[in-house]
């Protein structure tokens, strides 16, 4: 039960983010804002630390290659990066205190890791042109504010379920 | 070093980056036609995705009436002026379309670049980590769509089909930084200028036009329209409007900047132009960009 209701957020926070990369990128003041909707990592780095690390993992490697297949066309980018978030986010947590706001400020930083990491790589293959500079001001902060917005709302929400023992999870490390 | 060894995660970890490279490795290789696993995943999840996207392009549709709404009142006072100058211009046109086929009858030519057959797609997903301009679209082989076919919009062209499945297919945008991707466009007129639309110029949001002979006098305002002739694309696609002459980086030929007359923001439904008369694989191809990079490399 618990299985597949993890597995179901994940497919539809999967579908969601093309739906709100349709929105993107935004005009604002004559410049272009790319705003690149990371749910599904977020909800992974939330289930490897308050559920299970492997189990993290092992979605981080199908719903990377589903993204990699669908979207990306280039195989093996994001179904690399995904269990690497994942792993990076539950060996950290072990150093902090697993409290709400510490988990969101975590999730936040390792999203604008995965997103350098993936500059990095579109800047390697060649699919991208553009500096450091404008990497940070025209991508990396709209994604951040944009995502921050998610965040913060999802962990709440999330946190609430995991309380009330909709899920039966024990709110401990594995 | 036994405990080298003995660290299994590490192991797992090497072993998964080599798995991943040579993937990577792979698709980077032959970027242009789907594999029949990487076929079945798009065509199911694709299903799976326009479940998601319809609702949302009904949604803003929705908030997009109401935008209309409200904005009506301007509209009508501007679309009026114009009404009258609109009807002149439909009764020439007509006279001209009429005409313009009573002489192809005389000379027997029945070819026409400009015909094509309008297939309408929605926009179900867009490529999500935006670093290349990449829509999907929920209609594919099954529905007569084919690589390399020019996608537009009713103010003009935004792209091409670059990969085909049965049931999707993903356009890549103008805007796209692909420095492959060419569109044969010119400058109707007494004489037609041609030029190839190369590139976008990502600070301006223009397209850039490029090798257009320089003994020929481009000026600013001028409409771009497809020429049709690789082989491809119908002729007669609007594309955009000259903003900017300069002379190209060698002195020989002139470039001009290009507004875009269609927007790349907020697509939703788009119409693939599938030509009628006979095809070729042409240089609005991705054929050539990958004789092109096998030459070089």
């Amino acid at each position: 039960m618990i299985q597949t209701l993890i597995v179901l957020i994940a497919v539809l926070l999967f579908f969601l983010e093309p739906v709100f990369s349709l929105f993107s990128p935004i005009s604002y003041g004559g410049e272009l804002y790319t705003l690149v909707p990371r749910f599904v990592i977020v909800y992974l780095i939330f289930i490897a630390i308050y559920y299970n690390r492997r189990r993290a993992i092992i979605c981080g490697i199908v719903f990377g290659l589903l993204y990699d297949m669908f979207y990306i066309d280039i195989i093996g980018l994001y179904a690399f990066l995904y269990p690497l978030i994942c792993y990076i986010a539950a060996v950290l947590i072990r150093y902090v205190y697993r409290h709400i706001l510490t988990v969101m400020l975590l999730t936040l930083v390792l999203i604008a890791l995965l997103e350098m990491l993936s500059y990095g790589f579109a800047s390697v293959i060649g699919l991208t042109t553009i500096g450091l500079d404008e990497f940070m001001t025209s991508r990396l902060v709209p994604t951040m504010v944009a995502n921050a917005v998610f965040v913060v709302m999802f962990d709440w929400l999330m946190k609430k379920m995991i309380d009330s023992k909709i899920f039966g999870l024990r709110n401990e490390s594995f | 070093m036994p405990r080298f060894f003995s660290n299994k995660r590490l192991i797992l970890l090497l072993v998964g980056v080599i798995v991943l490279v040579a993937l990577i490795s792979f698709s980077l290789r032959d970027r242009h036609n789907a594999s029949l696993p990487e076929q079945i995943v798009k065509d199911v999840v694709g299903f799976g995705q326009s479940l998601f996207s319809k609702p949302a392009h009904y949604i803003t549709g929705i908030i997009g009436n109401v935008d209309g709404i409200l904005n009506t009142y301007e509209e009508n006072k501007k679309l009026k002026a114009r009404l009258s100058e609109y009807a002149a211009t439909q009764a020439e046109l007509a006279d001209v379309g009429e005409e313009n086929k009573q002489l192809r009858e005389i000379i027997g030519k029945k070819d026409n670049l400009r015909e094509f057959e309008s297939i309408h797609a929605t926009v179900i997903a867009r490529n999500p980590d935006q670093w290349e301009e990449k829509l999907i679209i929920d209609k594919g082989k099954n529905h007569g769509i084919e690589k390399n076919m020019a996608v537009v919009t009713a103010n003009g062209l935004i792209g091409k089909v670059v990969l085909v499945t049965p049931s999707t297919s993903t356009v890549e945008l103008l805007t796209t930084e692909n420095q492959n991707f060419r569109v044969s466009a010119f400058i109707p007129g007494e004489e037609p200028i041609y030029g190839l639309i190369e590139g976008y110029d990502r600070l301006r949001g223009e397209l850039v036009m490029k090798r257009i002979d320089s003994s020929y006098e481009v000026e600013v305002g001028e409409q771009i329209i497809s020429s049709g002739l690789g082989g491809i694309f119908p002729k007669g696609l609007p594309i955009g409007e000259i903003t900017e002459v300069s002379t190209d980086d060698h002195g020989l030929t002139k470039l001009a900047y290009i507004r875009p007359a269609a927007q790349f923001s907020m697509l939703d439904h788009v119409i693939i132009a599938k030509r009628k008369s006979a095809t070729a694989d042409g240089i609005d191809g991705g054929g050539t960009a990958g004789t092109e990079e096998e030459e070089a490399s």
